[in-house]
């Protein structure tokens, strides 16, 4: 009757920004990154992959509420950095991690494929 | 801006075992994250094509028309175009009612039963407008001729089925008709160490019975213990055979106990370290022997056991794959736009200024 439309979950609506940042208004270096329309899927490897760069004190991601189709990411640097920095730096990470997987699992089907 | 450093890692993959639509690798080097993300996109988030409009012109079957509908929904459609094709949400030629050829595919079904024999409607009577687009062949190879569609309906004397079928690109998230998988799973590769000084305490039943704890086979006796014990038995049913009166020793014990001065190995080795469910049962055991530390078990954090299970629509190895895709481009819409960057540069500026900078 009155539930969302199942496309709802996944098609940004028009007018409507992918990605908006708010930095904190009272910590330095600290900011909130709101990607509408993504899940659990980009939020969580988006968090352990700020995780290793040593300049992100604290990074995590929520999913507000299930029929919010969002979910906030928040991220605090040290001066040496800044969160656009590195919310930049582990988007590009795991886009070459995952380059590299590519080519690793075509490298290995070429192998299977010719072992039998 | 950029120049930091960067943190990434570089996976490692070992393929196990290939068919057209199961595949089993392990994914090294990497965390459990991304080895999640891979699954969750798998299963909702390749696209595939399916089914979704469904126009019916006659339906005198025992079945209603929505049904028919949602069962003509279901049925797997062969999809290695679909990572090429339009959602008709977005397709620009046509205004998503189907007509057009970027984003739909249409079906037709004409079925009419003339004779009192049953007759099974199946994927196999859908006539599709295109060959690269049809509903997945079940058939064995091996067994020509036998009937392998998936049956939509059965009709008897003077019952028809006429419908016309538009089939469009879709992804799981949406209807769990588009899913390209069956089954997704991975399981952490667990790392099992055993004591041996402890172990070699321990007789051979209480090391069977240990063995025996465990739900799933995860721990078996050396093959060549196993051997040892199967030449033991076929001595003692030999000799024990031709000595029963003489002697009256048919119990096995004691005819093992002849054996004892034997150098035997009866050391556990892990059999199936996989088949373990981490249920903790071997370690209880050990524990209620009054040997606990007999047995470690930890789940390796960096590596992972995939197997993939597609419905048909595409290959298990294409599958794989086209997540991978999926997930790039997913990270690549989600990085930061132009204007954002620059109205917080803006910002900065403005910041610095009203801070005294």
């Amino acid at each position: 009757m009155n539930a969302p439309d199942r496309y709802e979950r996944f098609v940004v609506p028009e007018g409507t920004k992918k990605v908006s940042y708010e930095r904190d208004t009272k910590i330095i270096n600290a900011a909130s990154f709101t990607i509408e329309r993504e899940d659990h899927t980009v939020g969580n490897i988006l968090r352990m992959q700020l995780h290793r760069d040593p300049n992100v004190l604290f990074a995590g991601y929520k999913l507000p509420h299930p029929l919010q189709y969002k979910i906030i990411v928040r991220i605090h640097t040290t001066s040496q950095s800044s969160p656009m920095q590195a919310y930049n730096q582990a988007i590009n990470d795991l886009d070459k991690e995952l380059d590299h997987l590519k080519n690793a699992f075509e490298t290995e089907m070429a192998k299977h494929s010719r072992e039998y | 801006m950029d120049g930091g450093m960067s943190y990434q890692r570089f996976p490692k993959v070992k393929i196990r075992e290939v068919k057209d639509d199961i595949m089993k690798f392990e994914l090294r080097e990497t965390d459990a994250s991304l080895a999640n993300a891979l699954r969750r996109v798998m299963i909702a988030e390749v696209p595939t094509i399916a089914i979704d409009l469904v126009e019916i012109e006659v339906n005198s079957s025992v079945l209603n028309d929505e049904f028919i509908a949602h069962r003509l929904g279901l049925i797997p459609l062969t999809s290695e175009r679909a990572m090429s094709m339009r959602f008709s949400r977005d397709c620009d030629a046509c205004d998503g009612d189907g007509q057009c050829e970027f984003c739909s595919v249409e079906f037709h079904l004409r079925a009419k039963c003339l004779t009192d024999q049953t007759l099974d409607v199946t994927s196999k009577d859908l006539y599709s407008s295109d060959h690269t687009v049809v509903p997945v062949d079940f058939s064995d190879p091996n067994e020509p001729g036998e009937q392998r569609g998936i049956i939509i309906v059965k009709l008897r004397r003077g019952q028809e089925l006429r419908l016309r079928a538009i089939a469009r690109k879709g992804i799981g998230k949406d209807h769990a008709k588009w899913s390209p998988a069956a089954t997704v799973t991975f399981m952490y590769e667990p790392m099992i160490r055993i004591n041996e000084d402890l172990m070699e305490s321990m007789s051979l039943e209480d090391k069977r019975s240990w063995i025996e704890s465990s739900p799933t086979k995860v721990f078996e006796m050396d093959p060549i213990t196993q051997q040892l014990k199967w030449h033991l038995k076929l001595e003692v049913q030999v000799v024990g055979s031709r000595l029963t009166g003489e002697e009256g020793r048919e119990d096995a014990s004691y005819w093992l106990s002849l054996f004892r001065d034997v150098p035997m190995l009866p050391v556990k080795v892990v059999a199936e370290p996989e088949s373990y469910t981490y249920d903790d049962e071997v370690i209880k055991k050990a524990e209620a022997m009054g040997k606990s530390g007999l047995v470690e078990i930890e789940a390796k954090e960096d590596s992972f056991i995939f197997t993939v299970e597609s419905t048909g629509a595409i290959k298990a190895t294409q599958l794989v794959l086209n997540a991978i895709e999926v997930l790039k481009q997913k990270l690549d819409a989600v990085r930061l736009s132009d204007d954002t960057v620059e109205a917080d540069d803006q910002f900065g500026e403005l910041g610095a200024h009203m801070r005294g900078g």
